[in-house]
C-alpha cells in the first residue's frame, strides 16, 4: 500500500492547527504539527514532509522566514508551502507569493478550499 | 473610440479561449497566478478572476485588492464555479466583488454587462465597507442600528451576541476558531474563555430561532456560519 503523504502543519494558535490536522487527515494526508517556528523547521528536516501548511504570525520567528530556512534545506528546496494566515494586506500576500509559496489560504477559512488546495499540493495531478 | 482593456486572471486555457473569443476589441492581459498579478497589481480598470486560481481562491484575492488603498478602485469580476448558495454570493459582492458570473457564462450577455460596467465605472461609488443590512430569507440584520429580525420579529441579543451573529454574517461558510471570536470580538473587561465562547453560543442559537442551526460546530474547535 502507498504510504500517505505527511503534511506538516505549524501554527500557534490550538485551535486552527487541530482543525487544520483534521482536515489534512481527512484529505487522507498523515500529519505532524508544530506550535513554533523552531519545532516546525526541526520537524520539517527530520520528516521531510510532502507539503507545510506554515501560518504566518508565528511567536518565534515569522512564516515568511520560516519558509526562507525550510527553502534552504536541500531536501525541502521543492516542498509546496501553503501560507494560512490572518494577513490580508496586499504587501503581505504579495511577498509571501513571492517566496514560491503553492498557496495563501486566509483565516478564516473555507474548509472545503483548504482541504482541495492539500489535495492538490500532495496529490498533483 | 478607445478600446476597453482587462487585465484576466485565469491558468485555465479553456477560460482564457473564453476570454478571448467573446472579448474581441478588449485589450486583454494575461496573469496565470495571484503571485503574478501582485507582482506589479494594476490600480485602476477592470480586472476579470477566475475564482479557482491555482494559488489562491478568487474570493480571499477579493478581499486582498479591495482592502488595498492601490487597487481598492479596481473593479473586479469574477468567473468560476459556486457561490454555492445566495448567502454566499451575497458575501462575495458585500467583500468587494462588482460581478461574479458562474463560468461558463453566455457570451453576449457577459461581454454587454462588463462594458455597462465601465461606462459606468466613472461614477463608481467608494465600495461601502458594510453593508446597511443583511437580509437572509426571514432574517433581516441590520449593523448600522445593531438590531436582528427573525419573520419579522426583533430578536433580543445582547450586544456580544449582536458582535458574534456580525462577526458570523462576514464570514459564512468559514471556520471561526473559538480563539479568533475571543480576538475579534470580545472587548477587555469581558468574561473570557473558550467555555464562555461556547455558551454565548448556545445562547445566539437559542435566539435566533429557525437560523440557530445554521451556527455548526466544527470538531468541537470552532464554528461555521452557513445560510
Amino acid at each position: 500500500m502507498t504510504p500517505r503523504p505527511r503534511v506538516l502543519i505549524v501554527d500557534d494558535e490550538p485551535d486552527y492547527l487541530a482543525i487544520a490536522a483534521r482536515i489534512a487527515a481527512k484529505a487522507g494526508c498523515s500529519v505532524v504539527t508544530a506550535a513554533t517556528a523552531g519545532k516546525g523547521l526541526e520537524l520539517a528536516a527530520k520528516e521531510k514532509p510532502s507539503m507545510i501548511l506554515l501560518d504566518v504570525g508565528l511567536p518565534d520567528l515569522s512564516g515568511f522566514e520560516t519558509a526562507r530556512r525550510i527553502r534552504k534545506l536541500p531536501a525541502l528546496a521543492l516542498t509546496p508551502i501553503i501560507f494560512f494566515t490572518v494577513r490580508s494586506e496586499l504587501d503581505m500576500v504579495a511577498e509571501g507569493l513571492k517566496l514560491g509559496a503553492a498557496g495563501y489560504v486566509l483565516k478564516p477559512f473555507d474548509p472545503d478550499e483548504l482541504q482541495r488546495r492539500i489535495k492538490a499540493a500532495v496529490f498533483p495531478a | 473610440m478607445k478600446l476597453p482593456a482587462a487585465v484576466c486572471l485565469t491558468s485555465d486555457s479553456g477560460v482564457r479561449s473564453f476570454l478571448e473569443r467573446t472579448l474581441g476589441g478588449f485589450r486583454l492581459k494575461f496573469r496565470a497566478s495571484a503571485a503574478e498579478l501582485l507582482k506589479d497589481p494594476p490600480e485602476k480598470g477592470l480586472v476579470i478572476i477566475d475564482s479557482s486560481l491555482p494559488d489562491m481562491s478568487g474570493h480571499d484575492l477579493v478581499s486582498v485588492l479591495r482592502g488595498d488603498k492601490k487597487t481598492s478602485a479596481l473593479l473586479l469580476v469574477l468567473t468560476g464555479p459556486g457561490p454555492h448558495s445566495p448567502a454566499a454570493a451575497a458575501l462575495l459582492f458585500e467583500n468587494g466583488a462588482d460581478e461574479f458570473f458562474p463560468f461558463p457564462p453566455e457570451a453576449s450577455l457577459f461581454r454587454a454587462r462588463l462594458l455597462n460596467l465601465l461606462a459606468r465605472s466613472g461614477t463608481r461609488a467608494a465600495a461601502a465597507q458594510n453593508p446597511a443590512e443583511y437580509v437572509f430569507g426571514s432574517l433581516k440584520i441590520s449593523p448600522e442600528a445593531r438590531t436582528a429580525y427573525v419573520g419579522g420579529v426583533r430578536i433580543k441579543l445582547t450586544a456580544l451576541e449582536f458582535d458574534i451573529l456580525l462577526y458570523f454574517l462576514q464570514n459564512q461558510g468559514r471556520v471561526v476558531s473559538r480563539t479568533v471570536l475571543l480576538e475579534r470580538v470580545w472587548r477587555q473587561g469581558m468574561e473570557a474563555g473558550p467555555r464562555t465562547v461556547d455558551k454565548r453560543i448556545e445562547s445566539l442559537r437559542s435566539s435566533l430561532g429557525p437560523f440557530g442551526t445554521k451556527i455548526r460546530t466544527v470538531f468541537g474547535l470552532g464554528y461555521i456560519f452557513r445560510l
